[in-house]
């Protein structure tokens, strides 16, 4: 099966739809004590506010703007409001627990409002009933009801039972954003006091009576199986106690399940494993990246994805001064969450309790009814606060293995994954080549750009059938990939292809999905056209974007006003017009970026670089991000999200890559996996210019220009073009000697 | 029957004695986590190369993963949770008011990290953060907020 990945990946604005049904269908659910006007919140008699959170908190701090969203429009304080971790089943049957394209806050901020409204118009018509006086001369504030004329007031829970009689309003009416007490304002995470005391609960740290713990050994090639093992030396470890096979996950493999984690451990290297030989055995990523190559510059058609004008005939008729070419590389990564995959599962004959950190508890929910053949009542998922998500938690596997593991032995058992299985046996980010070419016009324009994307499907959702691949259409329709697709930039001619190439190596949805690989190329060439025209890259960004109309590509409607918007402030506020001033006997640049994402967040990123003479030694000293989301919702996290994801970036840009050889990943932990250290961070500076457009995501969106706009200041620091990922001094110096990197 | 591989330490962690019988080459982090309940110590690489598993041993950092059992026997370790009694920690105080975290997984060995740290330079400058805290690792990249906390901490130390 083929889900169409957007429609997965990325929360539409009416995501949140189902709780206007639920308003009802919950009405007549509780008891005579409380007041449950939807699945999400619950009052109790005692002023207790319940929050069920639909969403996974992974640091993008869901569990803090969610319940800011209600406890707004509902008028109690923010402590006020308890959280409980809504789980998939009957109370949240047909409700989206999945978090993933960056809308968490975003999708489910209006649902919440609207919920809260109800309820707070609800709790007034209790009030107003009770007191025999106009609901419109009662307010509401900190959890009471308050009849000003004459100081009466009422606590929630004591008209909780009361308001659950009234009718539900269908359209109650919103607070103005200028009364807002705490949507806009900076507001502090809520799981801070646990997380410093080291008492939040991850999925690692859940311990269930009775509980085993083990390790599993994957297959180490792609695509082989299990042949055959000898437990005997494994179960010999004392403190070990079962030895199985396991089909699940990935590959497969053999599990080891022991009183601790160091008896699995020791368990695990003690044993013997014949695997099937599979294809895969010669698989090597540099190959394939080659490969990637050829297909970039292969005459064969692509998927087209966007046609305007003729560009083919205009790169045909241009002069050989006129046109530029490029060829843009991104390799395979890792997510690398620093807390690895595991699962605890307790299945019983005619039950399952699963305990996991994932951004999708309602797929483990489906995995468990499919594997264990049970209803979906008898399944219970409890999802835990998240190690890191980034993406990888979207797929369950891990829980999968520990659901059979379980099954087969009959106790519950926590399955955990080592760093190196967490780095060799991810879905990767799939490695990518980007070629570009253009044809400048008279007087410093572009006539044509033509952008050939070369990538992977990705094979956790399945790769697309034969049947599927014959719609020339499907990349188009399924508004991919993203970052060639939504280029927002006005040319003449313009013609965007996708030619995906599959691999036995397992992939999936990164930080950002598509767009880091697509915009490291848009942007790093769109700097090169730059160049090549003598224009100043920020003015060719805003000339392209005129005249600020408003661009329509499938379901968005891309702004490129709010786009210029954003650039002028980025070129008043960063001295873009000044020379960058590079620490003594260094050389120095600036480099500019920008990405819009999913037409609803607009950014630009400065960055501010120095290289060693000898190229020995790259600092980025300084990234400023300006960016239009929409309206902020809470300030304080975003500035968070803009420096999480700006170090994600400039871990992908300056050190980040996996390596498959001979059938396997190469790296292993954060030795050879290298991430961003602290020492090596710049300083980061977010801008935000607020709009009262609806609120977009951003636990994303500040990962794709990094890469670029630190390449475009590399390019203005040294005259070298970087354009293969990681940017390394090594790669740097070996440019050094070439005048032109490749074409 | 007791296993021969198997021997009885005592342990002093966050000031109380704890007698455990295990695999004398048990790392100290499945000592802690699995045998003894302290799950603030977090398991990141196994291998010395993260410090999701930093703990004090003797007031100094170090990384439980990289202590066999039989090696930490005569020592007094501190975990997270034996930081402070109510989570008030000049660090602890500090990380919350810069609010830190973002997953929050890394932050228990920051913290411990860095109260060491503080412990022994009760001013650093930002060189000195630099050196001691980028042998461990934060993917959500809460680094920029780690070092203003440091600082914040700091002042706090100095001042009680
Ligand atoms: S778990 Fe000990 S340093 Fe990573
Ligand atoms: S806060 Fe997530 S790893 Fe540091």
């Amino acid at each position: 099966m083929n889900v169409q990945r957007r429609t997965f990946l990325k929360v539409s604005a009416g995501a949140g739809f189902g709780l206007a049904f639920r308003l009802h269908a919950f009405a007549t659910q509780q008891t005579a004590a409380n007041f449950e006007p939807n699945a999400y919140i619950r009052i109790d008699s005692d002023n207790t506010v319940t929050l069920w959170v639909t969403r996974s908190e992974m640091g993008q701090g869901v569990r803090t703007n969610l319940p800011a969203a209600l406890a707004e429009e509902l008028e109690v304080d923010l402590d006020q409001v308890k959280l409980q971790q809504a789980m998939p089943g009957s109370r949240f049957k047909g409700i989206r627990l999945r978090t993933s394209g960056s809308g968490s806050s975003s999708a489910t901020f209006m649902s919440l409002r609207r919920a809260g409204a109800a309820a707070r118009a609800m709790l007034i018509s209790a009030a107003a009933a009770n007191w025999n006086v106009e609901p419109s001369s009662c307010t509401a504030r900190s959890g009471a009801v308050i009849h000003a004329a004459t100081g009466r007031h009422l606590r929630y829970g004591e008209l909780a039972a009361a308001a659950a009689k009234q009718p539900v309003p269908e359209n109650p009416p919103l607070k103005n954003p200028r009364q807002f007490r705490l949507i806009g304002k900076p507001l502090k995470r809520t799981d801070a006091p646990q997380i410093v005391r080291g008492t939040a609960t991850y999925g690692l740290d859940v311990r269930v009576p009775g509980m085993l713990i083990a390790v599993m050994e994957r297959a180490p090639f792609m695509g082989e199986g299990v042949a055959g093992f000898d437990p005997t030396k494994a179960l010999a470890v004392p403190g070990v106690r079962h030895v199985v096979a396991i089909k699940s996950g990935i590959f497969g493999g053999v599990a080891v399940a022991a009183d601790n984690t160091w008896a699995a451990l020791k368990g695990r290297d003690a044993l013997h494993i014949e695997w099937l030989p599979g294809p895969n055995r010669n698989f090597d990523s540099q190959e394939f990246i080659r490969k990637l190559e050829a297909e970039a510059s292969a005459e064969t058609p692509g998927y087209p994805i966007r046609r305007d004008g003729d560009a083919g005939s205009a790169l045909a008729n241009a002069s050989p001064g006129q046109t530029l070419h490029a060829l843009y590389e991104y390799p395979f990564q890792a997510h690398a969450p620093v807390e690895t995959m595991n699962c605890v599962a307790d299945v019983r004959p005619d039950s399952c309790e699963l305990w996991l950190a994932s951004q999708t508890p309602e797929t483990a929910h489906q995995s468990a009814m499919r594997m264990l053949g049970l209803p979906p009542e008898a399944i219970k998922v409890h999802t835990t606060l998240l190690g890191g998500g980034f993406g990888r938690r979207l797929f369950v596997d891990y829980a999968e293995e520990a659901i059979e593991l379980s099954k087969a032995i009959g106790k519950p058992v926590k399955l955990m994954w080592t760093r190196a299985d967490d780095t060799r046996h991810g879905f990767f980010h799939p490695a990518s080549v980007e070629k570009l070419s253009a044809v400048l016009g008279e007087g410093g324009t572009v006539s044509a750009w033509i952008h050939r994307s070369v990538g992977s499907d990705l094979s956790m959702f399945g790769l697309p059938s034969p049947d599927e691949r014959k719609d020339q259409q499907r990349y188009a329709k399924d508004e991919s990939p993203w970052g060639a697709f939504d280029t927002p930039y006005n040319f003449r001619h313009l013609k965007i292809d996708y030619v995906p190439v599959n691999s036995p190596v397992p992939t999936g949805s990164w930080r950002a999905v598509d767009y880091p690989s697509r915009v490291f190329g848009r942007e790093s060439f769109l700097d090169e056209v730059a160049h090549a025209l003598s224009k100043d890259p920020l003015q060719l960004r805003i000339d392209l974007l005129a005249p600020g109309d408003v661009l329509t590509l499938g379901e968005q409607e891309i702004d490129r006003g709010r786009m210029i918007r954003v650039l002028q402030a980025s070129r008043s506020r960063s001295g873009w017009d000044t020379p960058f001033a590079a620490p003594a006997g260094r050389l120095g640049g600036r480099g500019l970026a920008v990405n819009i994402y999913h037409a609803d967040s607009y950014m630009a990123q400065i960055a501010e670089v120095s290289v060693a003479r000898d190229y020995s030694d790259i600092r980025v000293h300084r990234i400023l991000c300006f960016f239009d989301c929409g309206l902020p919702i809470n300030p304080a996290g975003l500035d968070g999200q803009v420096e999480s994801g700006i170090t994600w970036g400039l871990s992908a840009t300056l050190h980040g890559k996996i390596d498959i050889r001979e059938g396997r990943a190469v790296q292993q932990n954060y030795r050879d996996f290298a991430v961003m250290r602290l020492g090596q961070m710049p300083a980061i500076e977010t801008h935000i210019i607020p709009t009262e457009n609806p609120p977009g995501g951003f636990g994303e969106h500040p990962v794709p220009p990094v890469a670029p706009a630190v390449a475009n200041a590399i390019f203005a620091a040294t005259g070298k073009r970087m354009r293969r990922l990681p940017i390394t001094p090594e790669r740097l110096q070996s440019s050094m000697s070439r005048t032109e990197e490749r074409t | 029957m007791a296993d021969p591989q198997t021997a009885t330490f005592n342990l002093t962690i966050n000031g109380r004695k704890h007698s455990v019988s295990a695999d004398p080459e048990m790392p100290l982090l499945w000592v802690l986590r699995d045998l003894l309940g302290f799950s603030g110590t977090k398991y990141g690489c196994g291998v010395g190369v993260c410090g999701a598993c930093a703990v004090h041993r003797d007031g100094i950092a170090v990384r439980a993963c990289q202590i066999p059992l039989r090696d930490a026997v005569g020592h007094r370790f501190t975990t997270i949770e034996g930081l402070s009694d109510a989570g008030d920690h000049p660090c602890q105080l500090a990380w919350v008011e810069e609010d830190v975290s973002q997953c929050g997984y890394c932050q228990a060995g920051m913290i411990m990290t860095a109260a060491a740290l503080l412990h022994q330079n009760p001013h650093p400058t930002d060189a000195e953060i630099d050196a001691v805290m980028s042998d461990s690792v934060c993917r959500c990249g809460t680094y920029g907020r780690i070092r203003r906390a440091i600082h914040r901490a700091a002042n706090g130390v100095a001042k009680s």
